[in-house]
């Protein structure tokens, strides 16, 4: 006897019976691969060798792909299809194959005897048919809404480069007009410093008879800067002031109040002054956040009331700085104290973006008297899901909100969305007219004024004046209108345009005491009370449209620039939800959209529940 | 505050920040160093001859040689260099000491001295409890005689070995008969011990450190004194530390710059440097010399207070002119303890496998361990919730990546309260278990040594009113500082403690465990935050008086004990045990496995990581491993595959990650590097027949699983101080990878026989070293000729999925055509195999044919293990082309032989004639002759 079945051997051992041929034969096989191993000799796949009809499925791997061994486990790389009449087909990994554990719902991965592997797939298959069901009529649903968004989204973006490319025709007229007036005013005030240096001259003259009275005026002056100092000041003179006091050359903080000074400084982090205030702030919030952190020792006290909302760089700068101190220092700590120290080296528990790991639950839970669950801490937290886990989560959350940016948080774009919005007024409504205006008042101008003549008119160069400031403001909003009209134009919108809309749009979601906001194509952020975490800006999409990709956000102590990952699928509302955070400052959401319902993907459902309906399986008839 | 330094720093301190961040953040300076420790300090200051010591009195005693050692002349002592400590200068009259000498089976000596108990010492010195094996006092010889020549006395001893006490000087040591010393104590007249005392008017015995006070009531107690090790190219042994030397380099003489001795002291060393002699979390006083001419020895020091040991350089003592000059094959050590007595042994050769075995037969074997706990380990602190444990279950799944072990760090747990668990995050443990368990895999939870001090916590209150935690030096329960903040320490040295302990791991006791849940015990050292060096006064009191500086370094091992008792107590005695230990103490292997801590993610520490866990295995400790992946830290993607392609041979194999660390769970670094990584799992799964056969000779012998080269091939002196590659069993060679970007690396394989590519079949001739190209796919490992591998090469989900597998055998021939190999199998989990319920086989493998027999002992098979497994592949590596067919005997058929490849593996090039489908079954006896 050549070959030697091994299962056979394995069971019945001195009786030599040749399994059936069938069975054995087709086992793992897809239906429409049976084709391929009808031939007597037979090419493994990856074109390595041939086997024999005989040697497939004999449990013994003779192609490295698994070839000859699709219905055994003998081939690590082999892959078994299962069937699943009632449900869909499965392909496992030949590592399934009588491994004791029932993968497919008709039990065919487990046919050696060992495990009890009952068909369930009708069973199975029904859930699984009801949740597709389900899911079908959401896209189709979402397919409608999509393709409205699509429609509105091509409009709207055609609009938009429609009337980028008017603001740019009209930016470069007003531009001339700007410029026109520019010179003539650059005239008016030339013939007018000419005159004034001829006064100027005669004035000389006459200041040289009146020395005596000169002298007495300048203490007088002196006396009023020193006034200034003391009083409230005028902003200008003040900053001048700040920086002499400060001993340095730094004039650009404009700021009065602490919280104002923290913030700029926070920004650019150099000056010594304000470092100092920096540091009493955070001292002065610790000193508030005392009573929530019982006995917790000052050092520490001090690094998690700084927030790590603003200015990583110079937290860290302090953070290192408290380390440093804590070596020198040990002698000085309690006992407990050195305990959190040295604890807080593994965890780093007291770095500033931890204050809100810190601050609920677990805190009054270190002081060992409290009994207080750290439920609390943990509620609403939803772990974090695998990639391939189906779009079927949640679709409960109805509080679904949409924020314009004119939001207070972020001033960039908040500024120039608002002088978008006075433009846009105007420039809808009468925008031609109001160009025809201009250019006929400065064509009025230019003939009125065009031969000069000395003394200056001053009715004609105010007027010039005027005319040139208000045109060259209604130049720089034009300017700022093209460049953030061409700034939005630039992103990729998706296939379609369907995430235009996006484009205005934040998305929130309140997870216990944090609200996480999504704003697409800018950037995303933690809130919590007063404090906002940068988690990222935006970077692209990823995935073809399935994730929005968020990075380099705020810092973490220890750890990474923050980042967001969205994963997007489709839904019938934009939600944002599930926020989590599975890796060390690494974020994860999902939102839900109608973009992502796709007609594509609503064809593959639809046919995905057609096989499984028509796949039942002939004991299941009567249904 | 800080504020005025703020400002004047801002700038320094940013530099400072770019600084730290390329710095490692060890706090040197919050741990002691030689000089700030009174006692290391004294040692090394003393000149050799310092010992004035003479034997007297030498007598027989219940079997043993006594005598007494006894000062040459009293005023002698005062003499000596001061330097300045007030101990040293005592002028009480010292009381004689008294030496014992007792000779075992296997050539081991053993001498102790200790203080004489009939003179009224002020307190009895501790000796480490429940270490030595009770078996082994049962192989003491009896002594029937001394004798004496020239101003010696000599014992016999089993073997070609004679113990020898000089008299005067006092010096001990080993000799083969008549003939070359092979270790001795005291050469160099280094010995010293402070005898306890009263403490006298104005004497002030507390030592400060750092804002810690130890009162030292018994004052001074220290021990010290030389060994010599003759013949020795190299010293090895002693761990831990982190090292990326195998052999111990020196530490103090000509030639020396960074002058700390080998220091032994069981701390929570945060962030630890890859190589230092400073200690770190276990201690092991066991040292090995090995040479080319002279073989190998070992010098145990039962003795569980700090220890400092120097390696002294060649000439480091030149011009005292008491023993023989250094250099000539002789290594000298200088040995240091704070407290304790002398109780060591000497360990004759002349191979290494023969001094493993007779250390093993004085500390134990490694416990055999269950067979799911050799393969692969999944932790991270912390998978947070259930539905992050199912996650990344099912992810392994859907990569195809074997696993068998989920592992739960101190978050799962309600604030740090061990036996508890978070019900936030963990609602249904038992369900949570009993998922994984369906697939066949485990859970591990940790549970530390330190208890919340939270009047709610059962344990705690139960701890606090049976008395039952460690005292401070005021007697009341101490209290440190941990993870859950304020905690106290069950005083483990107390059988009884240590028994209601192990009571606690009982299903009824640890709610929500099942049995497929086993324990890590981690910070045992014990790691107490606010304490001296981050670890407990050394003047707390333990169960009967003594002090925590008695028994440091044991206290882990005790925890562990413990631990490891109670999971036995669990199942009934039928379960094995799995306890993975951070702390560990000379006879750790009886009680379970130890990693080697919280090491970090760079090239470094990989590296490191082969020279610990080799010193470990040397040092009885079989069953050990690195974190793969490194703790602390990002790894680079080339470097976490690197890490898991040496990490499939550690025989603890283990990936884990701190949670300030990206996720790094294997098919998070693109498809490629998923693949690299499934494939080195792969291999280890593949090798788990082998890796467990070769974990029952470590439970028969204490030879180590992983081995150093020069275990294998000790005349070979190109192998002896070999870091980077190492042999699992006798067969595997393995090379690892250790920087960032290697092309090609060079490999000495060992002379005497030629070695074959694990992956491609490809041939090497040993004796010589090889330029090796080198890819991203793998690291260079190979098998020597004339072995026998068996291998399970189908692919599951985990280990417990393989138990019905066929194997295949890869044989690798040697010149003249031969190999031979062994398998092991039982059920992998119950102590049946204790009653004869395995099956060892023997396969050899000349003149043509395979012969497989039996090896198990015929008389133990009352309680038969049996399988019905078959051998599905034979694969021959050097055999002549030209054979077609094999006849399988017994049951006389025929089955064909064809040219095949190594492995399974896509690509793979046929190199091998491989026998198809024997289809023995491997409990038979069966012979395959080529045709």
């Amino acid at each position: 006897m050549k070959t030697h079945n091994f299962y056979s051997f394995l069971f019945l051992i001195s009786i030599a019976i040749s399994a059936s041929a069938f069975s054995i034969d087709l086992l793992g096989i897809a239906p429409e691969d049976e084709k391929y191993y009808k031939a007597d000799v037979i090419k493994c796949k990856d074109g390595s060798k041939k086997f024999k009809r005989e040697q497939l499925n004999d449990e013994f791997c003779d192609c490295p792909d698994g070839t000859d061994e699709p219905g055994t486990s003998a081939c690590p790389e082999g892959k078994f299809y299962c069937r699943n009449a009632g449900h869909s087909p499965l392909i496992l990994y030949s590592s399934r194959v009588n491994d004791g554990i029932c993968d497919c719902c008709d039990g065919s991965d487990e046919y050696d005897g060992k495990a009890k592997c009952p068909n369930t797939c009708w069973e199975a298959g029904k859930v699984a048919r009801e949740k597709l069901k389900k899911k079908i009529a959401t896209y189709q649903e979402g397919v409608t809404l999509r393709k409205k968004e699509v429609e509105q989204a091509k409009q709207a973006f055609s609009k938009d480069e429609a009337d980028l490319l008017k603001l740019k025709n009209e930016e470069k007229i007003l531009k001339g007009l700007v410029q026109q007036l520019k010179e003539q005013k650059e005239q008016i005030e030339k013939a007018e410093e000419q005159e004034r240096l001829k006064k100027e001259k005669e004035k000389k003259l006459r200041e040289a008879e009146e020395n005596a009275s000169e002298q007495e005026k300048k203490p007088i002056e002196k006396h009023e800067t020193e006034e200034h100092i003391d009083e409230v000041p005028h902003p200008k003179e003040e900053n001048a002031d700040a920086a002499v006091e400060a001993g340095s050359g730094d004039n650009s903080q404009s700021g009065t109040s602490p919280s104002n000074v923290i913030k700029q400084e926070t920004a650019e982090g150099s000056d010594g002054t304000v470092v100092k205030d920096e540091s009493k702030a955070s001292v002065d919030h610790a000193a508030k956040q005392e009573g929530a952190e019982a006995n917790a020792g000052t050092v520490i006290k001090d690094e998690r009331g700084h927030d790590a909302g603003t200015g990583t760089e110079a937290f860290a700068d302090h953070a290192a700085k408290q380390e440093q101190e804590k070596s020198d220092t040990i002698e000085g700590l309690s006992k407990e104290e050195l305990g959190r120290l040295v604890a807080s080296r593994w965890t780093g528990e007291n770095a500033g973006q931890q204050t809100k790991e810190l601050d609920n639950a677990k805190e009054e839970e270190d002081d060992g008297s409290s009994e207080i669950p750290e439920a609390a801490e943990n509620d609403g937290y939803d772990g974090y899901s695998s990639a391939t886990d189906e779009d079927d989560r949640k679709y409960d959350n109805d509080e679904m909100e949409e924020h314009n940016m004119d939001d207070e948080h972020d001033d960039r774009d908040n500024s120039y969305n608002s002088d978008v919005e006075d433009y846009s007024d105007s420039k809808t409504l009468h925008s031609q007219s109001w160009l025809d205006k201009l250019q006929q008042t400065v064509r009025n101008i230019l003939q009125a004024v065009s031969l000069f003549k000395t003394p200056v008119d001053i009715s004609e160069a105010a007027r010039v004046r005027k005319e040139y400031d208000e045109s060259s403001q209604k130049l720089s909003k034009m300017q700022s209108r093209i460049s953030s009209l061409s700034e939005k134009l630039k992103h990729d919108f998706g296939m379609e345009k369907e995430f235009y809309s996006f484009y205005d749009h934040c998305f929130e979601s309140k997870q216990n005491k944090y609200v996480y906001k999504v704003c697409p194509f800018k950037q995303a952020s933690q809130v919590e009370g007063h404090s906002t975490t940068q988690l990222g800006r935006w970077e692209k999409f990823e995935e073809s449209y399935r994730i929005m990709q968020f990075s380099s956000g705020d810092k973490c102590w220890n750890g990474p620039d923050r980042s967001l990952k969205v994963r997007l699928r489709c839904g019938l509302k934009n939600e944002l939800a599930d926020v989590d955070e599975p890796s060390r400052c690494e974020y994860v959401a999902v939102l839900s959209t109608p973009a992502l319902c796709l007609e594509e993907r609503l064809k593959e459902l639809h046919h995905k529940l057609d096989l499984m309906n028509t796949k039942e399986p002939k004991s299941h008839d009567e249904l | 505050m800080a504020s005025s330094k703020l400002i004047s720093l801002s700038l320094l301190s940013l530099l400072f920040l770019l600084h730290l961040s390329t710095v490692s953040s060890w706090k040197k300076d919050e741990f002691r160093n030689c000089n700030q420790t009174p006692f290391c300090k004294r040692s090394r200051s003393r000149k050799p001859g310092h010992c004035n010591l003479v034997a007297t009195d030498v007598t027989l005693e219940n079997g043993d040689l006594t005598a007494k050692l006894l000062p040459q002349s009293p005023n002698q002592r005062i003499e000596e260099s001061k330097d300045g400590e007030e101990e040293e200068a005592a002028p009480e009259p010292p009381k004689p000491l008294i030496l014992k000498l007792s000779v075992y089976q296997n050539g081991i000596l053993r001498l102790k001295i200790d203080e004489d108990p009939s003179l009224d010492p002020p307190k009895k010195r501790f000796e480490v409890p429940d270490v030595i094996l009770s078996e082994f006092e049962e192989q003491k010889l009896w002594l029937q005689r001394v004798s004496t020549e020239g101003g010696s006395s000599i014992v016999y001893m089993d073997g070609d070995y004679e113990g020898v006490l000089r008299h005067d000087p006092f010096e001990v040591y080993v000799r083969r008969k008549g003939g070359d010393r092979v270790v001795s104590v005291n050469s160099n007249g280094l010995f010293d011990f402070e005898q306890l005392r009263k403490k006298r008017e104005g004497e002030d015995w507390e030592e400060r450190w750092r804002s810690h006070t130890d009162t030292r009531p018994y004052g001074p107690q220290s021990i010290s004194f030389d060994v010599s090790f003759y013949g020795a190219d190299f010293v090895y042994g002693i761990p831990e530390h982190a090292s990326t030397s195998l052999a111990l380099r020196p530490t103090r003489g000509p030639g020396v710059e960074d002058s700390e001795p080998y220091r032994l002291f069981n701390l929570d060393v945060f962030e630890f440097l890859h190589d230092s002699p400073f200690g770190i979390y276990g201690s092991i006083p066991f040292m090995l010399s090995h040479g080319k001419d002279h073989g190998t020895s070992g010098f145990f020091w039962l003795n569980a207070a700090e220890m400092q040991i120097d390696v002294l350089s060649s000439g480091w003592d030149a011009n005292s002119g008491i023993a023989e000059p250094s250099g000539r094959g002789r290594i000298d050590t200088l040995w240091m303890s704070e407290a304790g007595i002398v109780d060591t042994f000497f360990f004759m050769g002349p191979g290494p496998k023969d001094v493993a075995r007779r250390y093993a037969t004085v500390t134990g074997t490694s416990a055999m361990p269950q067979l799911f706990s050799t393969a692969y380990h999944q932790c991270r602190w912390n998978y947070r919730d259930e539905e992050d444990v199912e996650n990344v279950d099912t992810q392994f799944d859907e990569h195809d990546i074997p696993y068998d072990v989920l592992w739960l760090d101190i978050d799962h747990t309600d604030g740090k309260r061990y036996f508890t668990w978070d019900r936030a995050l963990f609602p249904h443990p038992e369900e949570m278990q009993r998922k994984l368990a369906a697939k066949g895999r485990h859970m591990v939870t940790i549970v530390d040594p330190h208890i919340k001090r939270d009047e709610s916590f059962p344990l705690h209150k139960e701890a606090t009113a049976k008395g039952y935690y460690v005292k401070d030096a005021s007697g009341r329960d101490y209290d440190g500082w941990c993870w859950p903040g304020s905690s106290s320490y069950p005083d483990m040295l107390n059988p009884e403690i240590r028994s209601w302990w192990g009571d606690k791991f009982s299903y009824e006791n640890y709610v929500g465990s099942t049995p497929s849940l086993y324990i890590w015990n981690d910070m045992n050292e014990p790691s107490v935050f606010n304490g001296p060096e981050v670890t407990m006064p050394r003047d707390a009191i333990h169960y009967g008086d003594v002090e925590h500086r008695e028994l440091h370094n044991a206290y882990g091992y005790y925890f562990h004990m413990s631990t490891s008792n109670g999971l036995l107590k669990r199942g009934d005695g039928k379960d094995r045990p799995f306890v993975l230990s951070r702390a560990f103490f000379a006879g750790t292997q009886r009680y379970g496995a130890v990693w080697t801590g919280d090491n970090s993610a760079d090239w470094d520490h990989l590296r490191s990581s082969v020279p610990m866990i080799l010193t470990l295995g040397l040092t009885g400790l079989s069953f050990s491993g690195a974190d793969v992946g490194g703790f602390f830290g990002n790894p680079e993607p080339e470097l976490l595959v690197r890490w898991y392609q040496l990490g499939a041979y550690y025989p603890f194999f283990r990936g884990h990650a701190h949670h300030d660390t990206k996720r790094r769970e294997p098919w998070l670094f693109g498809e490629q590097n998923t693949a690299r990584i499934r494939d080195a799992i792969h291999i280890r799964y593949a090798l788990l027949p082998y890796f467990y056969t070769m974990f029952r000779e470590a439970n028969t012998s204490g030879i180590p699983v992983m081995r150093p080269l020069w275990m294998e091939f000790p005349a070979d002196d190109a192998t002896f101080n070999n870091d980077e590659a190492f042999m699992i069993g006798n067969s595997i060679l393995v090379q690892g990878i250790y920087s960032e970007g290697v092309k090609s690396t060079t490999v000495y394989l060992p002379e005497g026989q030629s070695w074959y590519d694990l992956r491609n079949g490809a041939a090497y001739r040993g004796g010589v070293s090889h330029k090796l190209e080198v890819t991203q796919e793998s690291i260079p490992a190979f098998q020597k000729a004339g072995t026998i591998v068996p291998r399970k090469d189908r692919f599951r989900r985990g280990s417990t999925q393989m138990v019905n597998d066929p194997y295949t055998l890869v044989i690798a021939l040697n010149g003249s055509l031969a190999a031979e190999g062994e398998l092991y199998i039982d059920d992998g989990k119950s102590y049946d195999f204790k009653k004869g319920a395995y099956i060892h086989r023997r396969f050899v493998f000349s003149d043509g044919k395979l012969i497989s027999s039996n090896i198990a002992p015929t008389n133990s098979g009352k309680q038969p293990y049996s399988s019905n497994c078959v051998i599905e592949r034979i694969i021959l590596l050097g055999l002549p082309s030209g054979a077609k067919g094999a006849l399988v005997e017994p049951a006389n058929y025929r089955t064909d032989i064809e040219p095949g490849t190594l492995t399974l593996r896509g690509g793979s090039i046929p190199v091998a004639r491989v026998i198809r489908k024997p289809n023995v079954r491997i409990t038979d006896d069966w012979t395959i002759k080529i045709l």
